[in-house]
Order: C-alpha cells, then structure tokens, then sequence
C-alpha cells in the first residue's frame, strides 16, 4: 500500500515541480534584476550609435555606476518596447519620431512646443520622460552644393525655389513616397522642377550632388558628408519639416534609483550642434573611427577629424 | 571561439538576455499546457469538435512566425507591450503540440482499461483523472517537450519585435557584421533548446509506468 | 450438493461457510448499497428483466430486437451465440454501457435508477480484463471499495480476502498486471469484481483469451465460487461446452433474437434448430452435460 501512495505521489511531485519551474523561471525575470546598473540602448544606425555612446560615457564618467550597452536594437518600436520593460534604461530619440511614430499624433512645428509636448504625454502614459536635449535638429535637409550657395546668395529653401526650374532634385525613396515628403515640400515652397526628380538610393544622392549631376538633393541636416563635400543646407524658413530634436529618453524609475544619471545627463544638454553632429558622424563614416574614440575625444573637447 | 571570451566577458548581459528566454519561453508555455491540456482533454471527450480544434491550431502553426508578429502588432492592447504579444504568439504556436498529444495519449489506453473503468462505476471524472490523465501522461509530456523547444526557438524570432531574449544577440549582431555577437546569441539559445528537451525527456522516462 | 474435490489451493476456501462471507467485510458496506441488492427482492426474485428490448446502432443496424429474458436471482444465465448474434450488446444493456433503443431492462426491479450506482452494484468481467496497468493488483482489485469510501484497512483486508478466493498468493497484492499471466490477470479481474460484493455479476466471455488448461481450472474454480456465494450471473460465450458446464440456463441467440432458453440437459435433447446446429458444431452429444459435475 505504501509503494503504491509513493508511485502516485511522486507522479503529483514532479507535475508540480515542472509547473513550479516554469513559473519560477518566469517571475524570477519579471522585474528587471539590474538595480546596480544603468542599460543603455541605440537604435542601429551611426547617429544613434553615437549619442548612445555618448550618453554611456558621460554616465560612467560623472556617476560611479555600471553601464551596459544594448546598441543596434532594430528600431523604433524595438527600443521604445525595450524602455517600457525595463530591459533598457535610456536610449537617444528624436521628438518628432516620437510624437508621430509613437504618440502617432499630427508632427508640430515648434521645436519647444513639440519637446514639451512628448515630455507631457511620455510621463502621463508611460512611466518614462526626456532628458535634455542634445542641441542639434536631425530632420530633413534640403541641400545644394556651397559653390552653388555662395555664388547665388542662397540660405532659405524659399530664395532657392525661384531657381528651381533650371535645377534637377535627387530624393531618396523615403523621401518620395512619405506624405510629409517631397509632395508635401512642393505644394509648402511652390517647387517646379523642369524635369521630375531622378530617384535614387540615398548613399549616391551625396556623389550625384558632388559630380553635378543633380543641383538639389534631401538628406538629413547632421549628414556627415555635408561638411566634408562643401554642401549647404538651406534653411526651412516656412517650417515645413517638423523638428526632430535629439533627446534622451528616460525611465521614471531609474532617475529614482539613481538621480545622479539626471545631473550626468544635464551636462550633455545642447553640447551638440548641427555642425558639431556632421563632423561626429563623418568621423565615423566618412573616417571609418571608432565609435567609442570618438566620442571620448568629443568629452575631452579635442577635435573629431 | 572568440565569443566564448566574449560570452565570459559580457556574462551579465549573457545571463540577462537568458533569462528574458526563459520568461517568455516559461510563460507561455504554462499558459498553454493550462489551454492545450484541457482542450485536448476536451476533444478526445467529444471527438466531433476533434476536426475543428486540430484544423485551428494546425492553421496557427502554418503562419509563419514573423508574420504572426507583425499581424499582432497594430493590435490595440497586445501591440503596446511586445512582451504581451510575443508571449501570446509562443503560446499559440506551442498549442498544437499540446491539443495534439493530449488527444493521442487519451484516445490511446487500452479501451479495455476504460471500458471496464466505466463498468465498474467510475464517473466520467474519476475516470479522467485516475485512469485516462495519468496513463496518458507520458504521451502529453513529450507533447509538452515538444511544445518547449519550439518556443525557445521562436523566442530568438520574438527579438526581431523587440521582446528581447538571446534573439537580440542574433540580431543586433547582424546589423554590427559581428560574428561573436551572433554566436554569443546563437550557441545560448540552441543549448538552452537542447537542455529543455533533455530535461523533460529525463521526466517523461521516470514517469513512465513501464 | 456436489462434490468438491480437494485443488490445493481449495484449501483455506473449504474453512469458510459456503454461501456467506467473512464478518469483517460485510460490517461497512454502505446503507445505499445493501439497499439496491435487496431492493428488488422483496418485491419479487427477479435480478434481471427484458421486456420487449431493442437496440438500434446510430447507422440504423438493429442489434437486437424484441428481447424478453428474465434471470432469476442466484441463477447463472449463459448469453450463447455466435459473433454478431447480439450476446454482447445484450449484457452491455444490463450496466447501462448501452441504452435499449425501446423496451425496459429492468434491475431489482428498477428501469432507470442512478448508472453509476447501478454500475457499482454489479460486477464487470471482460474478456481483456481491462486491469489499469498503473494501479498494483491490490489497487485494482480495491477500486470500487476506495471510490465507495471504504476504510482503508477494510479495503486490504477484503483484497486479502479476494486473493484467497481467486486463488492468488498474498505477495501477488504489490504486483503489477504486466507481471502476470494472463490467468492470473483473468483472476484479479474477478476478485475485481467481486470487491464490493455486488450481487450480479457480468462476465463477457472472460476466459476466451485463455489457453485450455487454464480456462478450464477459471471455470472449475468459477463453479466452486458460484457455489459459496450464490451470485446472478450473466455470463456471456459462444462456447457450448463452457455454456453446459457453467448455465444453469442457457439462452441462445442468433441475429440479434432469443432463439431459445433451456437448462443444459434440455438443450442437447432440443428440437430448435439452432441448439441442433451448435450441438453439431461442438460435436457434443448428451453425455457432455456430466462435465458441468465440480470434478
């Protein structure tokens, strides 16, 4: 009788041992463990890179904390998924992206007011808020080349359009198919090309400006080969393009734990500008350096490239 | 094998991504033995509801993962934490294995056994769970075993969303070009498949009555 | 009476009185069933009626149609036929494994009371035994006095009990069915079913799977068991020989229809077609009906 109750037993046993097991692995990971140091993380392309390199450098330079880097997450979604679980502490973002990609709500037009208007709506849904900003505007860039700037006495977009029907545009395929694109470019400045815009892959668009074989082409204001090519990025005098400022994004919780990661952060504030975030990205680009180099040059104030 | 300094090295992000898998995986997998068992259960009760139930989960697992991800993602209350969708969609895809072997291992005692269960007096109930559910339960176990390698796989897939795992190794080492970090990915996330499936075949063949 | 022989393993069976059971056993069966063994007997001694019974498959194929039967109480009724005469769905219908498609089967008198505490009531022999592979013998044997609720060591007393009447040492309680052969598997699906001491007993053709010695010692041993405990038995086979040596009645079928019911003496000297066929086909002539002596 007794070997019997043992058999049945251990069968009940090891079925709640396995239910046990799945349910410890599960709640064990349930709130994230790393309350002793600060993860940060990046989306996958050189400017991110870098501003997430930046921030981590800062973080371990002015807090004695920890820092690990979870860099080239896919996007987006992956990094905003990412803060919202805790698997990340603090990442770079632009304002615009988040208010229309995230917030999904209509871009603004003012730098300050869309700032403030994803630090409102951040806090209130999701636990998280902006740090300050890094300084510089990372949206679309209308660019010329400088002889071109120089000889013609252009700085706006709107001066540029009287020419406009004597120039050929290169846009990316982005650039062509979003709404708030080209389409939209046209109708705000009035833009009539004489022929339509030749459409090509964005790494050429740089060549194609250079060797004059388009006169006018879309890229972003913190390009690293602007500087480098001698290009002009001519001013949005009608706000057309919606600001995109580069700002940290943080969970509530963590500025909690460690309030020293604000004080590291509010020394990063408008140490960037266009220029300055063109020659950081050239460096690594153009110059093929190390991410990590150049950012610690960059905190020491010594010359990029 | 560089990575596996490089595991060594990074061994704090090795053991957080892990875990994360082992969440996702762990979650999952509880939810759907706690649907799949009793829908099996269900079917091998009542065998004309056997067609509709099989067909759905079958269909489940034709959708190509990925896919399946994406589908859920504009979802309103699963899109806004990946962790909710990733952890459904693991879940659905484990549920074939599951209904399936439940059924087979019910459907499979010896009719005998269950004809003379039920002569002698037993209810429906007293049947199920002192005859039917534990000379299934091998059969269900390695339903269940089954059930756990797919989702660590799938697990790897769910990082391309953004629900983290040892996935996120695998991806954001393709986008750097870099092998370790892929391997550092990859090599966890096959050892943790292969040690699920040890460890729960070591159960089965302990609970087996022969 | 007639004689019994001394088998050495009748010996500790010779010290009870026949035709009761050990005190012990009898004090805790439960008031519900004591009463549905005697429900019936006072009204009248009928353990079992067929009145006009029909079973019809879904598919439309009739199993049975207009059965009349009745089975005194204490008799032993042998279901004689041959595969596809309806022997099976007949005893199927007493448990309630099966619904009669129209007519009544009535059990102590009741047509349709609780199946599960009809199921109880009435023990359940099958060809295949059907022992739950992942319960011990004595677990087996003691599994409707532990779904009854019987005190634990009341349940291994009457185990014990059950092994010396089945012929079964007391070591064989903590075996498991794939550790036995097949006769003494057939054992412990009687001791089985003799657990909690129904009154009826179903047996669908329990020692066809047997080889001929062995079926021959269960049916000797069955005569014996038959004798002290004085059960209603249906008992189903397509073996005229078992059918002579076991029935105190033996009803034939064929085709889903009661051909005829006749004691064993009677059935080799019938007229009926039937019973002249299946004596021919046995090769049985009237001198076999002595093989039904306890010798």
């Amino acid at each position: 009788m007794k070997r019997v109750c043992l058999v049945r037993s251990r069968l009940r046993a090891w079925t709640y041992a396995l239910l046990i097991l799945f349910a410890g692995t599960g709640l064990s990971s349930c709130s994230p463990s790393h309350a002793d140091h600060i993860v940060i993380g990046s989306k996958n392309f050189t400017e991110s890179l870098i501003l997430g390199e930046l921030i981590a450098q800062q973080i371990e330079a002015q807090t004695g904390l920890q820092v690990e880097r979870r860099f080239y997450l896919a996007g987006t979604y992956i990094c905003h998924q990412a803060v919202l679980a805790g698997r990340i502490d603090i990442y770079p973002e632009y304002t615009g992206t988040a208010l229309s990609a995230i917030l999904k709500q209509q871009p603004g037009e003012n730098r300050a007011e869309v700032y403030q208007r994803v630090k409102d709506e951040y806090e209130k849904r999701f636990g998280l808020t902006l740090g300050p900003s890094f300084g510089f505007n990372d949206t679309f860039a209308m660019e010329i080349r400088g002889e071109d700037a120089r000889r013609l006495k252009l700085t706006t977009i709107s001066q540029a359009a009287v020419y406009a029907p004597q120039w050929r545009a290169g846009f990316g395929y982005e650039f062509m198919e979003r709404p708030d694109g080209y389409q939209g470019l046209a109708a705000a400045y009035g833009l009539h090309f004489a022929a339509p815009p030749r459409v090509m892959d964005l790494g050429l668009l740089a060549r194609a400006l250079h060797d004059h074989q388009i006169d006018l082409a879309a890229g972003n204001t913190t390009d690293g080969l602007i500087a480098a090519l001698d290009f002009v990025v001519l001013e949005d005098d009608r706000h057309y393009f919606p600001p995109y400022e580069a700002v940290p994004v943080i969970r509530e919780m963590t500025l909690q734990q460690h309030p020293e990661v604000a004080r590291a952060l509010a020394g990063l504030e408008g140490r960037i500008s266009d220029q300055e975030m063109q020659r950081l990205n050239y460096a690594v680009d153009g110059l093929h350096r190390d991410v990590k180099e150049v950012v610690h040059d960059f905190l020491q104030g010594k010359p990029v490239n | 094998m560089n990575f596996l300094h490089f595991i060594l090295q990074n061994r704090g992000q090795v053991l957080e991504l892990t875990l994360e898998h082992l969440w996702l995986v762990g979650v999952s997998t509880l939810l759907a033995v706690l649907v799949g068992i009793p829908l099996g259960i269900m079917i091998a009760r009542w065998p004309r509801w056997n067609k509709p139930v099989l067909a759905g989960a079958n269909i489940i697992q034709t959708i190509p993962s990925l896919a399946l991800f994406g589908f859920l993602l504009p979802v309103p209350w699963l899109g806004d934490r990946v962790d909710r969708l990733a952890i459904l969609a693991l879940t659905l895809y484990a549920l074939l294995p599951i209904i399936r072997n439940t059924y087979t291992g019910i459907r499979g005692v010896d009719p005998a056994v269950v004809e003379a269960g039920r002569g002698m007096g037993l209810t429906d109930r007293q049947l199920l769970f002192q005859v039917e559910l534990p000379l299934a339960f091998s059969v269900i176990l390695s339903g269940v075993r089954v059930a756990v390698v797919i989702s660590v796989g799938l697990a790897t897939i769910a990082a391309a969303i953004g629900a983290g795992g040892l996935g996120e190794f695998i991806f954001r080492g393709l986008a750097m070009v870099n092998n370790q970090l892929i391997l550092a990915g990859a090599v966890p996330a096959a050892i943790l498949a292969l040690s699920a499936d040890f460890a729960v075949s070591w159960i089965e063949r302990r609970v087996r009555p022969q | 009476m007639n004689e019994i022989r001394k088998e050495p393993h009748d010996s500790e069976l010779e010290r009870d009185i026949p035709g009761t059971l050990p005190e012990s056993s009898l004090t805790s069966l439960s008031l519900s069933h004591i009463s549905l063994m005697h429900m019936g007997s006072i009204a009248n001694d009928l353990a079992i009626e067929f009145r006009d019974v029909s079973y019809t498959l879904p598919s439309g194929e009739q199993l049975l149609s207009g059965l009349n039967l009745e089975v005194q109480r204490g008799q032993t009724l042998v279901l004689l036929g041959r595969s596809g005469s309806g022997k099976t769905t007949t005893l199927k219908l007493v448990n309630r494994l099966l619904s009669p498609s129209s007519g009544e089967v009535r059990v102590n008198g009741v047509a349709n009371g609780d199946i599960i505490r009809l199921r109880r009531s009435i023990g359940y022999v099958i060809q295949d035994v059907g022992l739950f592979p992942h319960f011990t013998v004595e677990r087996n044997i003691g599994l409707v006095p532990t779904i009854e609720a019987w005190p634990k060591e009341q349940i291994h007393q009457r185990v014990q009990e059950l092994l010396r009447m089945v012929g079964l040492e007391a070591q064989m309680a903590s075996r498991y069915p794939r550790q036995l052969s097949g006769g003494q598997r057939q054992r412990v699906g009687v001791a089985r079913a003799l657990a909690a001491d129904p009154a009826i007993l179903l047996m669908d053709e329990p020692f066809g799977a047997l080889d001929p010695l062995t079926r021959d010692e269960l049916q000797r041993e069955f005569l014996v068991l038959q004798q002290k405990l004085n059960k209603t038995v249906v008992f189903v086979t397509h073996d005229l020989r078992e059918a002579l040596r076991l029935g105190s009645r033996i009803a034939l079928m064929e085709a889903g229809k009661l051909v005829t019911v006749l004691p064993p003496q009677d059935f080799l000297r019938s007229d009926d077609l039937w019973a002249a066929a299946y004596a021919r086909a046995f090769g049985v002539g009237p001198a076999s009906v002595a093989d039904r002596e306890v010798s």
